[in-house]
């Protein structure tokens, strides 16, 4: 074991957290307003479109994330090209590594989220829909007031495990040429074969970060509680 | 002219009829009380008359307000929730929401009043059930009787024409629903229009003005508390009061 490499390389791959960073925040916050417009969609059981979300949460829940990197990587370029192909600028197209990761990520936990937020929602009892309909709020007013205050501090739960999940599978963007922390531990360690001391600086990294976004998030999920139910 | 008319009420759910055509009229300080087994669509019916849920079927003339239910539409929904209030068997006060702005609520929001004189209904309402020390409790924090009765100084607050009770005492412990009895007693007496769904047969005939038996989606008798509780035309009203004697 080399004490000193695992120190040195230390620093070197904390320089990389930022793009593990940008890479989950970006692409969960993405995730969460698509997960918010599929849930409604899933809900609402509207004829053509309720069947098309169900199959595509199934397809993201079904399939590695490390497929769905690969799809977006391999495909999104081409989906773009055929659908522009006549534009002037068709041949153009490019598209970074980062764009690709983000758009992987925010397909892969708008899915999830979708999920967690149908779990919360039907964690609120229905009949506080109806007291509030009773009452005379109108449909938006009842959920506004009644029903998202309950919702939101079940929720965040669910989504603490979803974004921490998001965060681990940043290791795998490697693999389409990112050089994040896991990447970074890569190239390090590939010089003198020193895998097992950076593989350890990855491992506090993700440790740390993981744990203080879950602090956080469970912080934040205690005060709305407290704030929503007294 | 009766306050609210049905005529022929349907409700249809997965092809399954759970309100077979109901005929009910109701008049200006009036209390219909519904009684009748478990699953015979008591409540269904309840949330048809405010449209909590939506008739299949049917005719409502609400303040001489004619309503198509095959064609409901928002002012409708609005309306009829503008002009009712609701008291459910499991409370349902907002648990996000102080005793007191469970009562604001609806004053705000539905009757569109200001805050300052929502507050003063409510605590006007409040005083009224005896709970005015327990304005700025959450409803984890008070006992299923107290809840209950916020829950029925929610529905008085908004002054509705009508009140639905659904079973409202069914989910009370037995010593609380003494209180929860005499609040609705005490509205009976000063005219206010209730429809309530029990099971308490006591409760049933010292308050209804009309007692409706009703099975398996109809009403299968009505009348008076004497006739229904002394000599209905039903034989089934015999056997289910007579079941219901036999379980105490």
């Amino acid at each position: 074991m080399n004490w000193g490499f695992m120190f040195k390389s230390f620093p070197k791959l904390l320089s990389v957290l930022p793009i593990t960073l940008y890479l989950s925040i970006i692409g969960t916050l993405i995730g969460l307003i698509l997960a918010i417009l599929i849930a409604i969609g899933r809900e609402k059981k509207i004829v053509i479109l309720t069947p098309i979300l169900n199959l595509f949460v199934s397809v993201m829940r079904g399939v590695p994330t490390i497929v769905q990197i690969y799809i977006v990587y391999y495909g999104l370029p081409r989906l773009i090209y055929a659908l522009f192909e006549h534009g002037a600028n068709s041949k153009a197209i490019t598209l970074s590594s980062m764009t690709i990761g983000v758009v992987a990520f925010a397909l892969n936990s708008s899915a999830n989220l979708s999920e967690a937020i149908r779990a919360a929602y039907h964690s609120v009892d229905h009949s506080q829909y109806d007291a509030a309909l009773s009452v005379g709020m109108t449909p938006y007013e009842a959920i506004k007031r009644i029903v998202l205050p309950q919702l939101i501090p079940n929720f965040i739960p669910n989504f603490t495990n979803v974004f921490l999940d998001i965060i681990k599978d940043t290791s795998l963007v490697y693999n389409i040429g990112i050089v994040e922390i896991m990447g970074k531990a890569n190239i390090i360690a590939s010089f003198a074969f020193n895998y097992l001391e950076a593989y350890l600086d990855a491992l506090v990294i993700y440790l740390i970060v993981c744990f203080i976004f879950a602090r956080i998030l469970s912080w934040l999920e205690n005060i709305i509680r407290r704030r929503v139910f007294a | 002219m009766p306050l609210l008319q049905i005529k022929n009420l349907k409700k249809k759910f997965d092809k399954k009829n759970i309100l077979k055509g109901v005929d009910l009229t109701i008049n200006k300080g009036e209390v219909i009380v519904i009684i009748g087994p478990s699953g015979s669509g008591k409540t269904t019916l309840l949330k048809n008359i405010n449209f909590l849920e939506q008739p299949t079927s049917g005719e409502m003339n609400f303040k001489g307000h004619l309503i198509n239910l095959q064609k409901l539409n928002k002012q409708n929904e609005l309306l009829l929730r503008r002009h009712t209030a609701m008291v459910f068997q499991n409370y349902s006060l907002f648990k996000n929401k102080t005793a007191l702005e469970n009562i604001t609520e609806g004053l705000i929001y539905g009757k569109k009043m200001d805050k300052n004189k929502a507050n003063q209904i409510a605590l006007k309402e409040l005083n009224a059930v005896n709970l005015s020390d327990k304005k700025d409790s959450y409803p984890a924090q008070l006992s299923g009787g107290q809840q209950q009765r916020i829950g029925i100084a929610r529905a008085t607050a908004l002054d509705p024409d009508l009140i639905l009770f659904d079973e409202p005492t069914s989910a009370l412990d037995p010593e609380l629903v003494g209180t929860v009895i005499d609040d609705i007693d005490n509205l009976a007496n000063k005219g206010q229009t209730m429809i309530v769904v029990t099971h308490l047969m006591s409760f049933a005939k010292r308050i209804g003005t009309k007692i409706l038996f009703f099975e398996d989606g109809q009403i299968k008798d009505s009348g008076t508390p004497d006739k229904i509780f002394n000599h209905p035309d039903n034989k089934r009203v015999e056997e289910f009061l007579s079941a219901i004697a036999q379980d105490k």
